[in-house]
């Protein structure tokens, strides 16, 4: 036990079980094609007794490897009617992980490496201002930035004081045309200011689902000046000033 | 002729923030033909490659782009008073990775991949905007789906997804640290 001693290493430093298990087959020099069992799951869970409770919610990962080495470990002590084909080695499953996640761990240390590289060229990140408009720096918004921000305007008008519940409905069609009509007149609209002139939750729903066909069927675009910025719709051939 | 040609792409490449592919180059100098713009291309990036300028074009995401070069870095950072510029965190790099590698992918997939819930670090991907959902999977429970998007290709200075490090050059990493072990 002397030697488990010289590797006093947290767990944390460990990017998950794989990654401790890899580091356990290493140290040991062993084939991680034919890995004995017992040994490293010995190892394994002298690991996991280091520490004095588990985390559960950070450490429960690490539980499940220790559980899938004892699972494999008691299918190899199973006595068989007939001898295993290489294929059904219980180990295979593991090791498939194991290989995958190590391709996995190589590729990140090679493009950490890229990162490196690529963090020491310096590139334009404001453009030059254009005189003729004041959106310069647009992108266009995944439907993720789309929803967030519905999300979040959402959040906002729940904490509203509760109304009375009108009796209007709203219909897809009248809140598209009403869209597509505001788009004309103003030339683009607000988002989140749009969405806060709505009446009611449900007139805001119908409206975010208006926005969502409209974009879908490239009538209009979404674009955001800046990363939790207010999004702005503009109909999609004037786009881009 | 020929040569504006090549001045006008430059300064084109010179506005843009995003990498400038050939497509755009081509639908704004109506003017010439496409071979036109291929042969002005090269000679820009010639010159460019040739000169002794502190500033280069790089070719990422399948379009050109100007940066400095890499040996002027620490001047940069002083001038910005930046000590570090920061980079992404261990765990958002191996999600990377099995996204890179296995798109298009779901969460799950990921977080068996790497053994660990990936949730919290594919969130700050998507919010760095270096992955993408792409839709859903036709599975049971309809989960989503990811991609890395081009501004992945950027960060990392690849020009295309297939540039990604090769499937030898991993298994090179994987014998130099078992030589190391």
């Amino acid at each position: 036990m002397e030697e488990a001693r010289d590797y006093q290493v947290n767990l944390e430093v460990f990017q998950g079980p794989l990654d401790l298990l890899l580091f356990l087959i290493r140290k040991k020099k062993i084939d991680i094609h034919d890995i004995p069992v017992a040994t490293i799951t010995r190892e394994y869970l002298a690991y996991l007794t280091q520490k004095e409770k588990i985390n559960l919610e950070r450490e429960g990962e690490f539980l499940l490897i220790a559980a899938l080495l004892i699972y494999i470990k008691s299918q190899m002590l199973l006595p068989r009617e007939s001898e295993l084909e290489d294929e059904e080695d219980p180990r295979k499953i593991l090791v498939d992980r194991l290989l995958d996640f190590q391709k996995i761990k190589a590729a990140s240390t090679l493009l950490s490496e890229k990162e490196d590289q690529q963090t020491k060229l310096w590139k334009r990140s404001a453009p030059p201002s254009l005189p003729t408009t004041e959106d310069t720096e647009l992108v266009e918004v995944s439907l993720f930035e789309l929803a967030e921000a519905f999300l979040s305007l959402m959040k906002r008008k729940e904490q509203e004081n509760i109304r009375l519940i009108h009796g209007k409905e709203f219909s897809l069609e009248e809140k598209m045309k009403e869209l597509i009509d505001r788009l004309k007149e103003h030339g683009y609209l607000d988002f989140l200011e749009y969405f806060n002139s709505q009446e009611s939750f449900e007139e805001a729903l119908i409206s975010f689902f208006c926005l969502l066909e409209l974009i879908k069927a490239h009538i209009v675009i979404a674009v955001q000046d800046n990363l939790f910025h207010s999004i702005k719709v503009w109909p999609k051939q004037g786009a881009r000033p | 002729m020929r040569t504006r040609l090549k001045d006008v792409i430059e300064s084109l490449v010179f506005v843009s923030l995003e990498p400038l592919n050939l497509e755009k180059i081509k639908n704004i100098c109506t003017e010439f033909s496409n071979t036109e713009i291929e042969q002005a291309i090269q000679e820009l990036l010639e010159s460019y490659a040739s000169n002794d300028r502190g500033i280069q074009i790089i070719q990422v995401a399948g379009g050109f782009l100007f940066s400095t070069k890499s040996e002027y870095d620490q001047w940069i950072r002083r001038l910005l008073s930046l000590e570090q510029k920061s980079k992404l965190s261990h765990a958002a790099l191996e999600t990377l990775a099995a996204v890179a590698y296995h798109q298009p992918v779901t969460l799950a997939e990921i977080s068996a991949l790497r053994g660990v819930d990936a949730s919290h670090s594919l969130k700050s991907l998507l919010q760095k905007n270096l992955v993408k959902i792409t839709g859903r999977k036709k599975s049971s429970g309809r989960p989503l789906i990811y991609r890395t998007t081009d501004k992945f290709l950027t960060y990392f200075g690849l020009n295309n997804i297939k540039d990604l490090p090769s499937e030898e050059e991993i298994l090179k990493i994987l014998d130099k640290e078992k030589i190391l072990d």
